[in-house]
C-alpha cells in the first residue's frame, strides 16, 4: 500500500543542527501553502494510501483552521478510507489543544513530537525555542486528547550532554507511555549553524557511540525493539510510513522539497516555498530512474536498516528475477565474511555491533 | 664557419631565459610577433612528439649591422645538481654563452654552479643583466656580484629587458663580436658531440648533436662510439621551428640526424659519433654512462592498470634514456616496477612526468640506494630494493656508497651549511675558498642521507644560495640495520627501509606516527609497528571507527543518502589494500620525506 507523503516547511526558528528543508517565518503564507498542496493533491489520479505522514518543518505552525482545510482538501482528492496510520510532527512550543482536536477529529491517530531533549541546557544550546516543561506539557496533552500512539524524537550527543541527563529524558519519556521513539546521533552537516561554529561542548565521536549504546540498551530492557538504525517501539508501535520507505514501497510526497517514489522512479519537488505556491504541480525536479541491478541494490540498503527484518534475497529475487540478484548475493556474503552482517537462510541482517558504522556495509551492498 | 655561433643562455630559473629567447626569434625576424602565441600553442603538440623547440635548440638566420649574414644556434642546457653531467655535456657544443642575471635578484647559486662549469669548458661569457625596465632593478649591485664572483669585467656587462626588447639588439651584435667562431675543418674524418636526443615514434631517436669536424649526409655510415653501433643516415638537418631537412651539416654546425635508431639505450648524451670509414677518430674525452644511484618501486593505484604502466615506461624511457627499470612483485602492492635514476630530482620529475604526461596513477615507495650486504657465508650482494635483504642473521654487515659533494655556499652561510652537513654523518674533506665571499666545503657523505632531504634543507639553511653537485666515492661499511614496518601485524615489504641503527627507532617513530594519521580508521584496531627483525622499536595504534552512519534515512533523501554510499565507496578505489587495511595513497607519498 502506498504512502502518503505532506511536507510543511514552516519554522518559528531554523534549530542549529538542522539541515531539513524549512522556513523560519512567512507564516502568512500557510494558507496559500495549504491551498497549494490541495492543488498538487488534486492533479494525481484518486487512488488509496495506507499511511499518510504530515511532516516539516513544524507542521503544528500550520494552526487548527489549515490543517482542517488541508485534511479535508486530501480527503477529497484521494480515498483516504484505508488509512491505518496517520501521523503529524508536532512541536512542543506550538502544539495547542485545538490543533490536536481538530488533527483528531479528522482522522490522525499518531502524533510524533519533536521532543530533542528534556535538558533545558541542551535544549537552549541546539537552538530549540522550547523548554523541557514545555515538552512535557505538550505530551500531556496529547494523552489527554486521546493519542494513543505517541512518538518522541531524542537526539544523543548534543553539546553538554551526558548519560545521566540522556538517561532523564528517557526515563521521562518512557514513563509517560511514549510508544515509539527516534534516537539520533547528532551529526555535523555542511550549512547548518553547527557547521559553521561548532559548539566547544560536543561530545566526541567515541562519546557519543557511547551515549546511543547506552540508550539503546536502556530502551530494549523496557521492552522497546531497536528495529531501525534510528528508530525504537514497543511492539506493533513500529512506524507503518517509515517502515514502508525502508522497504523499498511507493509514496507519494506533496509540498516543497517533497519526494516520492512511485513505478521505480524516484522524483523531489523544487525546494522553494514561492515557486511551489506558484505552480504547485510543476515543481517537480530531479527525476531518477534506477536500472533493476541498481534498484534491487538500493532496496537491499534500505532493508538492511531494518535490523530485525534485514533483506531476504528470496524475496529480491521473486521481484527482480533470479538472475539479476547474483550480484547481490556475492557482495552480501563478502560482509558476511567480514562480519559484519549475519546471515540467516536467506535472510541478511546487519551484525548488532556494527550498527553505528553501518556506511561501509552499505556502501559495499549497493555495488 | 667563421659567420656561426653557437651559444647557450644560462640563468637561474626565472630569471627570464624563455622570455629572451622568444625576443631574439622575434627580433631576428624568424618569429612574427603576432605569432609568438601560436607558437606556444604549437609547442604542446610538438612536445608530443618529443620536439621542444624553446627549450632545445633553434638555429636563428641573423644579419649583423657589420653586414655579414650570421647563423646563431641557440643550445638549451638541463638545469639541476642531478644533470650536472648533462650540463656539462650540452656546454662542450658551444663556443660562448649569455650569462642571464635578474636585475632584481642579483647573481645566485645555480647561476654561479653553472658559469663555472661554462667557465671551465673554455666558454666565452657574455654578462647580461636582465628586467632592468622593474622597479626594482639593482644594476650596481648585480654589477658588483658579477665582477666579485665570476671574475667578470663591469664594462662587458650588457643591460636587456627581454620583456620589452630593451638591449636585445646589443646582445645579438655581442654574441656575433665576443663569441668566436667555431674551430674544426670539413677536411678530416667526422666528430660530433651528442648534447641531446628526443624519441619520434615513427624515426626513432633522434640526436643532436655539435659537428667538431668533418661533415655528415644521408647515405652516410655513422658509428657511436661507446656501443661502435653502425647505423646508416636517412636524413640530416638542423632546428628552426621544427626540424629542417638540409643536404648536410659540416664542422661547426649544430643539428640533428635520423638514422633510425630505434632503441633509447644505443644512444646517450655526452658520446661521440664519428664516421664509420674512420673508427680511429677518437671519442671527445669525459664521456661516461648516466648511473643510476637512486631506486625506488613503483606499483598501480589500481593492480590492472599493470600492463598500461609497463607501456607507459617503455614510452617514457625512449624519452628519458637515463633512467632503467625491471619488473618487481611485493606482496603489499602486488605487480609494479623497480626504476632506477640519476638522482633524487630526476626521481621526483620523471615521477611527476610519469603522472601527468603519461596519465600514471601510482604510488612509488621510499627511494632506496644501492647497498653492498656483505653476508656471514661471504657472499655479497648489491641490492637495491631494502625488501630483498636476507634475514638479519645471514648478513655480516652493510656498506652503503658514499658521494663527494662539492657545496658552493656564500661566506655568511657556511656556518649553517657544516652544521647540516655534520647532521648528516658526513665527513669534512676540505674547505675551499675561491675569493672571500664564498667558501666550497668538500664533503663525503653517505648517498642515502642525500637523497632524503639534504639538497631541500641546503637550500633552505642557506637561503637558496648554495649550490652543490656530487660523484660517487665508494663504499664504506656502516652500522646500518633494515627496518620492518608492519600494518595489522604484517609486514608491508614496500616500507621496509636501511637505516644506520643509532636513528632507526627515531625514524621509525616518525615513519609509524606519520602513517597512523594518514590510514583512516577501520571497523577493527590496527596495530602499526617498526622492528628490527623481531624487536620492535616504535609502536601505535588506530583505533576502530566509532561512527559512520546515516542516522536519517527518510523518503526525501534516500537518492541523496544513497549517492553519499556510493561516493564512498568511490573513495576507496584510490585506496590500496594492504591484507584488510585500506592504505591511502598519502601514506606512501608522506613516508617519502621525513623530516627530524
Amino acid at each position: 500500500m502506498r504512502g502518503l507523503y505532506i511536507h510543511i516547511p514552516f519554522c518559528a526558528a531554523k534549530c542549529l543542527y538542522c539541515d531539513f528543508y524549512s522556513v523560519p517565518g512567512k507564516l502568512d503564507l500557510r494558507e496559500k501553502y495549504t491551498e497549494a498542496v490541495i492543488r498538487e493533491a488534486r492533479a494525481y489520479s484518486r487512488q488509496s494510501f495506507g499511511t499518510l505522514y504530515i511532516g516539516g518543518g513544524t507542521p503544528s505552525l500550520l494552526g487548527p483552521q489549515n490543517l482542517g482545510e488541508l485534511l479535508a482538501g486530501l480527503y477529497d482528492a484521494f480515498d483516504l478510507s484505508g488509512l491505518k496510520e496517520a501521523t503529524i510532527e508536532a512541536n512542543p512550543e506550538s502544539v495547542t489543544g485545538e490543533f490536536l482536536y481538530i488533527a483528531q477529529d479528522s482522522g490522525i491517530n499518531r502524533i510524533s513530537l519533536g521532543v530533542q531533549s528534556l535538558n533545558d541546557d541542551e535544549l537552549s544550546k541546539a537552538g530549540r525555542i522550547h523548554s523541557a516543561k514545555k515538552a512535557i506539557d505538550a505530551l500531556t496533552l496529547a494523552q489527554e486528547c486521546g493519542f494513543a500512539n505517541i512518538s518522541a524524537d531524542v537526539i544523543v550527543g548534543l553539546p553538554g550532554q551526558t548519560w545521566h541527563s540522556l538517561e532523564h529524558t528517557l526515563r521521562t519519556l518512557t514513563g509517560m507511555q511514549v510508544s515509539h521513539l527516534s534516537v539520533y546521533c547528532l551529526s555535523i552537516e555542511g550549512g547548518t549553524a553547527y557547521a559553521a561554529c561548532p559548539p566547544a561542548d560536543l561530545p566526541g565521536e567515541d562519546e557519543q557511540v557511547e551515549l546511543f549504546e547506552r540508550a539503546r540498551t536502556y530502551l530494549q530492557q523496557r521492552g522497546f525493539a531497536h528495529y531501525e538504525i534510528s528508530n525504537f517501539a514497543l511492539p506493533g508501535k513500529e512506524c507503518a510510513h517509515n517502515l514502508n520507505y525502508w522497504r523499498g514501497g511507493e509514496y507519494i510526497g506533496l509540498g516543497a522539497a517533497a519526494a516520492s517514489h512511485v513505478k521505480g522512479s524516484r522524483y523531489k519537488n523544487a525546494a522553494t516555498l514561492e515557486g511551489y505556491i506558484a505552480d504547485p504541480a510543476g515543481a517537480r525536479i530531479e527525476q531518477e530512474w534506477l536500472k533493476p541491478e541498481g534498484k534491487l541494490a538500493e532496496e537491499a540498503m534500505l532493508r538492511l536498516r531494518l535490523l530485525q527484518e534485514g533483506v531476504d534475497t528470496n524475496n529480491i529475487a521473486a521481484e527482480y528475477g533470479c538472475e539479476k540478484v547474483a550480484g547481490l548475493i556475492e557482495r552480501l556474503d563478502g560482509q558476511v565474511a567480514l562480519k559484519l552482517l549475519v546471515k540467516q537462510g536467506t535472510r541478511y541482517l546487519l551484525h548488532p555491533s556494527c550498527v553505528m558504522t553501518s556506511n561501509r556495509v552499505l556502501a559495499e551492498v549497493l555495488a | 664557419m667563421k659567420h656561426i655561433r653557437n651559444f647557450c643562455v644560462i640563468a637561474h630559473i626565472d630569471h627570464g631565459k624563455s622570455t629572451l629567447a622568444d625576443r631574439i626569434l622575434e627580433i631576428t625576424g624568424l618569429v612574427r610577433k603576432a605569432s609568438v602565441n601560436q607558437m606556444l600553442d604549437s609547442m604542446d603538440l610538438e612536445r608530443e612528439r618529443g620536439i621542444t623547440i624553446k627549450a632545445k635548440s633553434v638555429r636563428i638566420p641573423y644579419k649583423s649591422k657589420n653586414g655579414g649574414e650570421y647563423v646563431l644556434n641557440l643550445i638549451d642546457t638541463p638545469g639541476h645538481v642531478d644533470f650536472n653531467y648533462e650540463v656539462s655535456r650540452s656546454l662542450n657544443a658551444c663556443d660562448g654563452a649569455v650569462l642571464l642575471v635578474d636585475a632584481t635578484q642579483g647573481v645566485e647559486a645555480q647561476t654561479i654552479a653553472n658559469a663555472n662549469l661554462a667557465l671551465d669548458a673554455g666558454l666565452k661569457i657574455i654578462p647580461v643583466i636582465n628586467k632592468i625596465d622593474l622597479p626594482g632593478a639593482m644594476v650596481d649591485d648585480c654589477s658588483l656580484q658579477l665582477y666579485s664572483m665570476l671574475g667578470l669585467r663591469i664594462e662587458d656587462i650588457l643591460l636587456v629587458s627581454a620583456k620589452d626588447g630593451t638591449g636585445v639588439s646589443e646582445l645579438l651584435e655581442a654574441i656575433v663580436d665576443r663569441i668566436p667562431p667555431p674551430w674544426g675543418s670539413t677536411d678530416e674524418p667526422l666528430k660530433c658531440l651528442i648534447f641531446d636526443s628526443f624519441y619520434d615514434a615513427y624515426r626513432g631517436v633522434i640526436p643532436h648533436i655539435r659537428v667538431f669536424s668533418g661533415c655528415v649526409k644521408p647515405g652516410d655510415k655513422i658509428m657511436v662510439k661507446s656501443t661502435e653501433k653502425i647505423f646508416e643516415v636517412e636524413e640530416v638537418g638542423y632546428f628552426s621551428l621544427g626540424l629542417a631537412q638540409s643536404p648536410g651539416l659540416q664542422a661547426g654546425d649544430v643539428g640533428y640526424i635520423v638514422a633510425l635508431i630505434r632503441n633509447a639505450g644505443e644512444i646517450h648524451v655526452g658520446d661521440t659519433v664519428v664516421s664509420a670509414d674512420h673508427p680511429e677518430v677518437p671519442a671527445i674525452p669525459g664521456f661516461r654512462m648516466s648511473q643510476s644511484m637512486v631506486y625506488c618501486g613503483i606499483y598501480p593505484i589500481i593492480t590492472s592498470d599493470y600492463a598500461r604502466l609497463g607501456a607507459a615506461l617503455e614510452k617514457f624511457k625512449l624519452n628519458d634514456s637515463s633512467v632503467v627499470y625491471e619488473k618487481e612483485n611485493s606482496a603489499a602492492l602486488g605487480y609494479g616496477y623497480r626504476i632506477g635514476f640519476l638522482g633524487i630530482l630526476h626521481m621526483e620529475i620523471a615521477l611527476e612526468r610519469l603522472r601527468r604526461e603519461y596519465e600514471q596513477d601510482i604510488i612509488a615507495t621510499m627511494p632506496s640506494v644501492i647497498y653492498k650486504v656483505v653476508c656471514t657465508n661471504g657472499d655479497i650482494l648489491m641490492l637495491d630494493n631494502p625488501s630483498k635483504f636476507p634475514p638479519v642473521g645471514q648478513i655480516d654487515h652493510i656498506e652503503e656508497p658514499i658521494i663527494r659533494a662539492r657545496i658552493i655556499v656564500p661566506s655568511d652561510y657556511v656556518g649553517p651549511c657544516m652544521e647540516l652537513a655534520e647532521a648528516k654523518r658526513s665527513s669534512l674533506v676540505g674547505i675551499e675558498h675561491p675569493d672571500d665571499r664564498r667558501a666550497i666545503l668538500i664533503y663525503d657523505l653517505p648517498l642515502a642521507e642525500m637523497i632524503t632531504d639534504f639538497y631541500d634543507r641546503l637550500k633552505s639553511v642557506s637561503r637558496g644560495y648554495a649550490s652543490m653537485d656530487y660523484e660517487l666515492n665508494g663504499y664504506r661499511a656502516g652500522d646500518l640495520v633494515k627496518v620492518d614496518i608492519l600494518v595489522n601485524n604484517g609486514v608491508v615489504d614496500a616500507l621496509s627501509y636501511i637505516s644506520p641503527r643509532d636513528s632507526a627507532s627515531i625514524k621509525g617513530r616518525a615513519l609509524i606516527y606519520k602513517l597512523s594519521r594518514v590510514i583512516p580508521r577501520h571497523l577493527f584496531k590496527i596495530p602499526l609497528q617498526a622492528a628490527i627483525g623481531s624487536q620492535v622499536i616504535a609502536r601505535a595504534d588506530i583505533f576502530p571507527m566509532r561512527k559512520d552512519v546515516i542516522a536519517k534515512c527518510y523518503g526525501g533523501d534516500i537518492t541523496r543518502k544513497r549517492k553519499l554510499l556510493e561516493k564512498q565507496k568511490e573513495g576507496k578505489k584510490k585506496m590500496k589494500m594492504v591484507g584488510f587495511v585500506e592504505v591511502p595513497q598519502e601514506a606512501f607519498l608522506s613516508l617519502m620525506k621525513i623530516e627530524e
